[in-house]
């Protein structure tokens, strides 16, 4: 069995069953564009309205929490699932290469778009020869 | 092992079982190794996983509801068909990276049950998540029949 979990990353994202009481939460798709000035990244996060998003940034990690929306499920009959309902965790190392003043974030649709500025010391800075 | 083998995910032979070591919507290992090649030949992360999302399939007594994962779809590049019984889900998505701009397209072919009213079907999307709404037909509705006791 471990052998398999180990193959498969999927089985083991989001933590094992066993741990009850800890919430299980998934890494959304995300993507990262870099320009020279910022970096831009794009989550996808469908589900998650703005009530349920979390967005905080200290000791040079950006966490991005979603919680989808509970769905009303009375009297529904569950027939075929393939998306889960665990909340949705991204968090990446910037290590303050990030001006975390100048955050700007958009959710549309399910998508998050940050927009993160570079730190004045991350910016390519062009070096004069005398 | 017993392997279980379906194309599409029909509403009356699906049987939910928990995936292995998991048990949080993901059923079967079909699914797992569809996930595992789309993301090994599409690279990592970020690249596009070759048109396939996420779809549930749910039903009351009175509709069967089709929902599916489609983040940042604008609403009128979404296109929702009956086609010989089955839901056919479209998409597609602009992705501006940079100076460049890609589109994806999504397509899905859903197993949906025959008793749907084709021309009720309603469909809406919020946040992401697009939910088609097909009504079922009058007959097909579970009825309670009187008994008499003589």
């Amino acid at each position: 069995m471990s052998l398999l979990t180990s193959l498969i990353p999927s089985l083991n994202g989001g933590g094992s069953c066993a741990d009850a009481g800890v919430e299980q939460t998934r890494r959304p798709r995300f993507e990262v564009n870099e320009t020279d000035s910022a970096y831009e990244l794009t989550v996808f996060l469908p589900g998650v309205s703005k009530e349920g998003l979390e967005i905080t940034d200290e000791g040079g990690e950006l966490r991005v929490t979603g919680k989808r929306a509970p769905r009303p499920t009375e009297g529904l009959v569950t027939l075929h699932r393939e998306t889960s309902d665990a909340t949705f965790k991204l968090v990446l190392e910037h290590e303050n290469s990030v001006d975390s003043e100048k955050i700007g974030a958009e959710l549309k649709d399910g998508v998050l778009h940050l927009s993160l500025a570079k730190a004045e010391s991350a910016k390519p800075r062009k070096i004069a020869v005398n | 092992m017993r392997f279980i083998h379906y194309t599409q995910p029909n509403a009356r032979s699906v049987a939910t079982t928990p995936g292995l070591g998991g048990g949080y919507g993901r059923t079967g290992i079909e699914n797992e190794l569809d996930w595992l090649f789309g993301t090994a030949l599409a690279g990592f992360r970020g690249t596009p996983r070759g048109g396939r999302f996420p779809v549930d399939l749910y039903e009351d007594k009175d509709n069967t509801y089709v929902r599916a994962e489609l983040p940042g779809v604008s609403r009128d590049a979404i296109g929702v068909e009956i086609v010989d019984g089955s839901l056919s889900i479209q998409a597609s998505r602009k992705q501006k990276s940079g100076e460049a701009e890609s589109t994806e397209s999504f397509n899905r072919l859903v197993g949906i049950p025959d008793e749907v009213q084709a021309d009720k079907v309603s469909a809406s999307y919020e946040n992401g998540v697009l939910t088609v709404t097909l009504p079922r037909k009058e007959e097909a509705k579970p009825k309670k029949i009187n008994v008499s006791v003589n």
